[in-house]
């Protein structure tokens, strides 16, 4: 069809300050040996031989990189000493997504990430600096057919990200609004004022000492009062700070539905695209923080089949970072049709079962309330302050517990912390445990484990001591078997 | 899921549990006597480690190897369905699962050398989520199954 193609020069760029990333740490202690050395001549030659290595390295390595589109499958060649060779077939690719950090908008080029269904995301390709044409062209090459080709190419003139967004298709947008209460109510907030800890806590080695004395001394001269308002101008600066990340991460957060896929574009500097086909979709799932429940507000996620972990850890895709739970069902109706849920009766559980629950959840509290009082009795509030939340949340645990059985899926919610409220396809159900000990027998109660497939081992959904009789009903709706 | 399932596990199979529990139990005893050797050379080590080591083992070997075994056994059952497979373990916590065959995705039979002694052997189903086991069948009957099974998921399956 055409020649093999590099990817764009800036890409070196990238790659260096990559690699400069990657292996930044590792660096530090041959630079402290040298400095203590005070080798300064070696120290020059030194940086320059790692400097000049890098840049021919970055350089080989970008010459080998090719790629080749062909009528059906993209081919990609690497590698400086040993020749690496890939094909990739056009059938196998699960989603192509186009991303922009900064550097990458400043040249208007995009990384092309290419993913397939395996369960090593090594084995994906990426194109990690393209023209934003070249990249939309490679998305729409790979992508789909013929006929649709066409109308996309017609479509795609400009050179934006936003350009899919046809009104064809329904699509929701975040608003700003939301965004900024989904930032002051996130979780994010503790890991921040964490950070915050650390950081100080660092920090504090780079201080002179007789600045941080004296520093110190002022601090410990003021008053009270003094403390205080300082205390709380951080906590707010930190709060700031939490609606900021969450702002520039989602900002602009769409989803965008078309035949087959799901597309989500986000981010204010960083421009993130991502594809969700559809029939990778495993099960969806709202969450309710306890700082988003009483205001009304629920984030929704969906659990996708994918091999590939994302970079924070987490196993679930965000679908809608923040909306007015009454609003998910419109939202799904127009978005996500499939699983447009009613629930109008959902079961609760037998008060039998709220011993389970408190035990539970008191159990490690009380037993450390019981170590306590006999080691160190003044500290004995503590333990016991822990046992009486607990058991607040054992009960919190028990009431929120709520399940309804459809045609073809079951909904089922639960509780950690947050609420969480998952409604899962019969057909996506991998496999059903009933779990029952002999006390649960006797009261005639069951626990019940769902499996399902997510991005890593898979995620288990459970509903612990129901009745047994509902119990059955959930197996014999599950049972493949028609007896 | 309200009847239990019918087809039992290999008699043998207590055998070969308590063999396997034997050889626990042996490593515990060479731990126990590992401590009183200690005991008798350094004076810092006393005795009643060794003695709460024995006793320990007296009694972890007692439980795994004449209680445990028989108990688990009468409680393993399993059942193949064409569409499903039934299994039922555990001797306090009851388990009973469910395991469509259009969620299959692969089965081995494994065997060990104690298995091998008493010509059985283990049979492992995977779906794409979670993992398993129905332990000691008979060789023959574990091949079939394997055999029978993976005949039985070849459906042809939408995604993952």
């Amino acid at each position: 069809m055409s020649e093999p193609k590099r990817i764009h020069p800036i890409g070196m760029l990238l790659s260096i300050f990559k690699i400069i990333k990657q292996t930044a740490l590792s660096y530090l202690p041959l630079l402290i040996i040298a400095i203590s050395s005070k080798q300064w001549m070696y120290i020059l030659i030194g940086a320059i031989a790692i400097l000049v290595f890098l840049l021919v390295y970055t350089f080989l390595s970008w010459w080998r990189y090719t790629y080749l589109l062909e009528e059906d499958q993209i081919r990609i060649e690497q590698g400086i000493i040993v020749r690496k060779k890939r094909t990739i077939s056009k059938h196998r690719i699960q989603s192509i997504d186009l991303s922009q950090n900064l550097i990458h908008r400043i040249f208007g080029l995009t990384k092309v990430q290419i993913e397939t269904a395996g369960s090593d995301h090594n084995i994906d390709a990426s194109l990690h600096a393209v023209t934003m044409e070249e990249g939309r062209y490679v998305h729409d090459q790979l992508k789909y057919n013929k006929q649709m080709k066409e109308q996309l190419s017609d479509e795609a003139e400009g050179h934006n990200l936003e350009m899919k967004e046809q009104p064809a298709h329904p699509f929701k947008k975040v608003t700003p609004r939301a965004l900024i209460i989904a930032g002051s109510t996130s979780g994010s907030f503790g890991i921040i004022l964490g950070l915050f800890a650390i950081g100080f806590s660092e920090l504090e080695t780079f201080i002179p000492d007789h600045f941080y004395n004296q520093a110190t001394a002022w601090v410990m001269a003021q008053a009270l009062q003094v403390l205080i308002a300082l205390a709380i101008v951080v906590f707010i600066f930190i709060w700031a700070l939490g609606i900021v990340t969450t702002l520039i991460q989602y900002w602009d957060f769409t989803v965008t539905r078309y035949e087959k896929e799901l597309y989500i574009t986000r981010g204010l500097i960083e421009k993130k695209q991502s594809t969700i086909p559809l029939k990778r979709i495993q099960a969806i799932g709202m969450k309710e923080s306890i700082l988003r429940q009483p205001l009304g507000y629920a984030s929704l996620y969906v659990e996708i089949a994918s091999g590939e972990i994302s970079q924070n850890g987490e196993t679930t895709t965000l679908l809608f970072p923040l909306m007015k739970k009454a609003k998910v069902k419109d939202f799904l109706q127009e978005v996500l049709p499939e699983y447009d849920y009613t629930i109008d009766q959902p079961t609760s559980l037998p008060k039998r079962s709220l011993p389970y629950y408190l035990i539970r959840s008191i159990l490690f509290p009380l037993l450390a309330t019981i170590i306590l009082a006999f080691t160190l009795l003044e500290w004995v509030y503590i333990p016991i302050i822990a046992t009486i939340l607990a058991a607040v949340f054992g009960y919190w645990q028990y009431k929120t517990v709520k399940f309804q059985l459809e045609k073809d899926y079951l909904f089922v919610q639960s509780r950690l912390l947050s609420r969480d409220t998952v409604i899962v396809k019969h057909s996506r159900i991998q496999s059903m445990q009933k779990k029952q000990h002999f006390l649960h027998r006797k009261q005639q109660l069951a626990s019940i484990n769902i499996a399902i497939l997510n991005k890593f081992v898979g995620r288990h959904i459970t509903i612990r001591e129901m009745e047994l009789d509902e119990a059955y009903q959930i197996a014999d709706w599950y049972s493949y078997q028609k007896k | 899921m309200r009847e239990q399932p019918t087809e039992r596990i290999a008699k043998d199979a207590i055998k070969a549990w308590q063999i396997t529990a034997h050889l626990t139990a042996i490593i515990f005893l060479i731990v126990s006597i590992a401590a009183f050797v200690a005991a008798y050379f350094f004076d810092f080590i006393s005795y009643w480690i060794g003695i709460i080591a024995i006793s320990i083992t007296i009694v972890e070997w007692i439980i795994t190897c004449f209680i445990v075994p028989k108990l688990r056994w009468r409680r393993w059952r399993y059942q193949i369905y064409d569409q499903e497979i039934y299994i039922q373990h555990g001797i306090i916590v009851v388990t009973r699962t469910v395991v469509p065959m259009i969620r299959v995705q692969h089965v081995d039979t494994e065997q060990g050398p104690i298995l091998k002694k008493y010509g059985l052997a283990t049979l492992q189903i995977s779906t794409a989520a979670t993992k398993h086991e129905i332990p000691a069948l008979l060789e023959e009957e574990a091949a079939d199954l394997r055999d029978q099974i993976s005949a039985l998921a070849r459906v042809e399956q939408d995604d993952v």
